[in-house]
C-alpha cells in the first residue's frame, strides 16, 4: 500500500510544483479585450476628478477638474476648476490633436497626446477610455498572486505605427473580475518609468451600452525614475447621461473659462 | 604761433597748479573709469560671445523643426548632409562647421534630478570646445565614448554626482514615446555662468539613440565664419539660397530655437521639415539684456561723472576769468582780438583736458592689466550673469582713444561758455575790475 501511494504522492507534488499552464494567445487577447470592454461606454461620460501630485523639493499640488468623453470620435474634454490659478484651463481632443487652452492668454496650443496633464505624472490616457487591445499586442507572462488576488500578468508591446507614451506595459489583471490592479509603464529602453495601482473599481449602469461600465475610482502612480514623485487620482460623480451636442468645441471650453 | 599760444596756456595752467591739478585729476579719474568700464563691458561681451558661440550657437545656424503631426514638433534637421552640401555651396566664407544634436530632458541621479538642455557633440570635431570649457574633473576626451556626459560643476553639485557616477536621462522621443539613456559622467567642467546652468553635452550617438533618430538626422549645423560680423549677410543669403534649392525655410525670427519650439512652431499648421536659419545674435537674445543692463549702468554712471566734471570746469574757468579780468582788459587794450581771448581760454581747457584724459587713459589701461594679472575671482552670485569665474578686462585701443577724445571734447566744450564770457569783456571795464 505504502509503495503504491508513493508514486501518486510524488506525482501530486510534481503537479503542484509545476508553473500554471500558459494562457493561449487567444485567451490573452480576450483578457485584454475584456479589460477594454468593461470600461467602454458606448456614449457620453462626465466625471469629477481630483488629482494630487507630489514632487521632490516642490509643494504638493492638488487639482480639481471635470472631464467629459464621447465614444464617437474618441473625444475628450478636460476643464480645470481648482485651484483658482488653474481654473478655466483645459484640454480638448479633436481628431487626434490635443489642444490646451489657457484663459490667461486666451490662446490655444497644440500639445502631444502623450502630454503630462497639468504638468503632473498623469497622462491623457489615464483619463481616457481604455484602448489596450487597439494599441498593444499582449503576451501572457504568468498567473500569480498579487496580495490576496489571483492575477494574470501580461506584457503588452505597442503595435507598429501607433504612438503611445509608454511602448511597453506590464499589467496585473484580476483573474476573477478582469480589472487591472497594477500596471508598469516601461520606456523604449526597457527602463521602468511608472508603476500604477488601481485599488478601487466601481461600476455605473450605462443606458447607451445597456450594461455596467467599470472605472477605477482611485489610481496611484509612482514615478520609478524620480522615486519621490507620485500622483493620486480620484474619480467621482460619474454621469453617463448624454452631453450637449456642441460640447466638444473650443467655443464651449472658452465660454466655460470666462 | 600755436606754440606761443600753447606756451601761454601752459603757463596759465601752471600758475594755478593746485586748482588745475584737482580738475585735471577729476578728468583723469573719469577717463580712467570710462576706460575700466569699457574694458569690463568688452571683457564680459567677448567672454560671453566666445562661450556662447562655442557652447550654444555658431555664428550662423542652420537648424529647423520636424513635425510628425501638426501638434508634435522636434528641433531636427533631416538629411543634414544634403543641407550641409548646399550650405557650403552658398556660403564659401565658412571657416568650419560643427554638427549638433538638440534636445531637452530630465536628468535623474540617485539623489536628485533637474531639467537639462542636451547638446549632442562629436568632440573630435569641436575645435573651439577645448578653448572655452575648462575641466574641473575628468577628461574631455572621454566624451567621445558612447553613453557618457559632460556636466558643469553646479549641475554636478545639484545632481550630487562625481566623475564615474551614472545618471539617467529621460525624455520623450520625437514621436512622444518615453525613453531613457543611462549615461556615465566623464567630465565636470568649470561653470560658464548662465550658459552652463542647463546645457550638458553628450555624444551625438547617445542623443540619437535617446531620441531614436537615424544617422542623417541632427539638431543643427553650426557655421563658423572667418568674420563673425558677416553673420547677418550670410544668414540672409542662406535663407534665399536654401529656399531656391528646394528646402522649406522659415521666415527670419530673432529668437532662440527653443522659444520658437515652445511657442510658435507647435501652433502652426504644417507637417514635415522646415529649416530655420539664425545668427548668434538671434540665439542669444535671452542673454543680451545682461549686456544692455551693463551698458545702461555704465552710461548712467558716466553721465553723472561728466556732469560733475563739466560743473568743475565751468567753475574753475569762471574763477580764472574773474582772477584774470584785469589781465584780459590789458591784453584787449593793447590790441588782442576777442577771438584770440576765446581761443586762449579754450586752448587752456583743451590742454588741461588732454593731460587729464591721457593720464586717465594710461591709468585705466594699467588698472585693467593689473586686474587681469591679479586673476580676481568673480563672486559666485555674479558669475551667473557675467559668465566668467575670473574678472577679465579687454582693452581695445580704438575704444580707449574714442572715449578719451570724447572726454576731451566734453571738457573743451564746457569751456566755451566762460571763454565767450571772457572774450566779451570790454577792455576799459576789465582794467578797472577789482578782483
Amino acid at each position: 500500500m505504502t509503495t503504491t501511494l508513493r508514486p501518486l504522492t510524488a506525482a501530486l507534488i510534481a503537479a503542484l510544483a509545476l508553473p500554471a499552464a500558459a494562457l493561449s494567445q487567444k485567451e490573452t487577447d480576450d483578457i485584454v479585450a475584456r479589460v477594454d470592454e468593461r470600461q467602454h461606454n458606448n456614449g457620453d461620460w462626465a466625471a469629477l476628478c481630483y488629482m494630487e501630485s507630489k514632487e521632490k523639493d516642490k509643494t504638493d499640488v492638488v487639482y480639481e477638474l471635470v472631464y467629459y468623453r464621447r465614444t464617437e470620435g474618441q473625444r475628450l474634454l478636460i476643464l480645470f476648476t481648482k485651484p483658482k490659478s488653474e481654473a478655466g484651463k483645459g484640454y480638448l481632443r479633436l481628431e487626434k490633436n490635443l489642444w490646451h487652452y489657457d484663459p490667461g492668454t486666451g490662446k490655444w496650443e497644440r500639445r502631444t497626446e502623450r502630454e503630462r496633464i497639468g504638468g503632473t505624472d498623469t497622462r491623457r490616457g489615464d483619463l481616457d477610455e481604455s484602448r489596450l487591445a487597439e494599441e498593444y499586442v499582449a503576451k501572457w507572462e504568468a498567473d500569480e498572486k498579487l496580495g490576496a488576488f489571483d492575477v494574470h500578468r501580461l506584457l503588452l508591446d505597442v503595435k507598429p505605427g501607433i504612438d503611445v507614451a509608454f511602448p511597453r506595459v506590464r499589467l496585473w489583471i484580476d483573474a476573477a473580475t478582469g480589472n487591472v490592479l497594477k500596471r508598469q509603464d516601461l520606456a523604449l529602453s526597457g527602463r521602468l518609468m511608472r508603476t500604477g495601482y488601481y485599488p478601487k473599481w466601481k461600476k455605473v449602469f450605462s443606458e447607451s451600452k445597456g450594461t455596467d461600465v467599470w472605472f477605477p475610482e482611485e489610481m496611484r502612480f509612482y514615478d520609478e525614475v524620480e522615486k519621490a514623485n507620485s500622483s493620486l487620482i480620484l474619480i467621482r460623480q460619474v454621469d453617463l447621461h448624454p452631453l450637449s451636442p456642441n460640447m466638444f468645441t473650443k467655443a464651449w471650453l472658452e465660454a466655460k473659462s470666462r | 604761433m600755436i606754440l606761443v599760444d600753447l606756451q601761454i596756456a601752459s603757463r596759465n595752467l601752471l600758475n594755478h597748479t593746485k586748482r588745475n591739478l584737482l580738475l585735471g585729476g577729476a578728468i583723469a579719474a573719469v577717463t580712467a573709469l570710462l576706460v575700466i568700464m569699457g574694458a569690463l563691458t568688452e571683457g564680459i561681451r567677448s567672454a560671453m560671445l566666445e562661450s556662447a558661440t562655442t557652447l550654444m550657437t555658431g555664428h550662423v545656424n542652420v537648424g529647423g523643426f520636424f513635425k510628425i503631426t501638426s501638434g508634435t514638433s522636434a528641433p531636427l534637421v533631416t538629411d543634414h548632409e544634403k543641407v550641409l552640401a548646399d550650405v557650403r555651396r552658398l556660403a564659401p566664407e565658412i571657416d568650419y562647421v560643427t554638427v549638433r544634436g538638440r534636445g531637452w530632458a530630465k536628468g535623474v541621479s540617485e539623489r536628485s534630478s533637474m531639467d537639462l538642455v542636451l547638446a549632442g557633440v562629436d568632440i573630435a570635431r569641436e575645435p573651439g570646445f577645448r578653448r572655452v570649457v575648462r575641466m574641473k574633473e575628468g577628461s574631455l576626451e572621454d566624451l567621445a565614448k558612447p553613453d557618457t556626459v559632460l556636466l558643469f560643476e553646479d549641475q554636478a553639485k545639484r545632481l550630487e554626482v562625481r566623475v564615474g557616477d551614472a545618471i539617467t536621462i529621460s525624455a520623450p522621443t520625437a514621436r512622444g514615446v518615453s525613453n531613457t539613456a543611462d549615461v556615465r559622467v566623464v567630465a565636470i567642467a568649470r561653470n560658464l555662468g548662465i550658459l552652463s546652468a542647463f546645457n550638458v553635452f553628450l555624444p551625438s550617438e547617445t542623443l540619437r539613440s535617446l531620441y531614436q533618430l537615424n544617422a542623417s538626422t541632427t539638431g543643427a549645423l553650426h557655421l563658423y565664419l572667418e568674420d563673425a560680423a558677416e553673420a547677418g549677410h550670410v544668414a540672409a543669403r542662406l535663407r534665399g539660397g536654401l529656399a531656391k534649392a528646394g528646402w522649406r525655410v522659415m521666415d527670419p525670427d530673432p529668437r532662440p530655437y527653443w522659444e520658437k519650439l515652445m511657442g510658435k512652431v507647435n501652433s502652426e499648421d504644417w507637417v514635415g521639415q522646415k529649416l530655420d536659419v539664425t545668427t548668434w545674435e538671434d540665439e542669444l537674445t535671452f542673454i543680451s539684456w545682461i549686456l544692455s543692463a551693463l551698458l545702461g549702468i555704465t552710461g548712467l554712471l558716466m553721465f553723472i561723472l561728466l556732469v560733475i566734471v563739466v560743473i568743475g570746469i565751468l567753475n574753475t574757468l569762471a574763477i580764472a576769468i574773474r582772477e584774470r579780468t584785469r589781465e584780459i582788459g590789458t591784453l584787449r587794450a593793447i590790441g588782442m582780438q576777442r577771438t584770440k581771448v576765446l581761443w586762449l581760454f579754450l586752448l587752456e581747457a583743451a590742454s588741461l583736458g588732454l593731460a587729464g584724459t591721457a593720464c586717465g587713459a594710461l591709468l585705466g589701461v594699467a588698472l585693467a592689466a593689473a586686474v587681469n594679472a591679479a586673476h580676481l575671482a568673480v563672486p559666485e552670485s555674479m558669475q551667473f550673469f557675467l559668465m566668467q569665474q575670473q574678472l577679465t578686462m579687454t582693452v581695445l585701443g580704438r575704444t580707449v582713444v574714442a572715449r578719451s577724445l570724447f572726454i576731451l571734447a566734453v571738457t573743451t566744450g564746457a569751456a566755451l561758455v566762460p571763454a565767450f564770457h571772457a572774450a566779451r569783456l570790454k577792455p576799459i571795464t576789465a582794467m578797472h575790475h577789482i578782483g
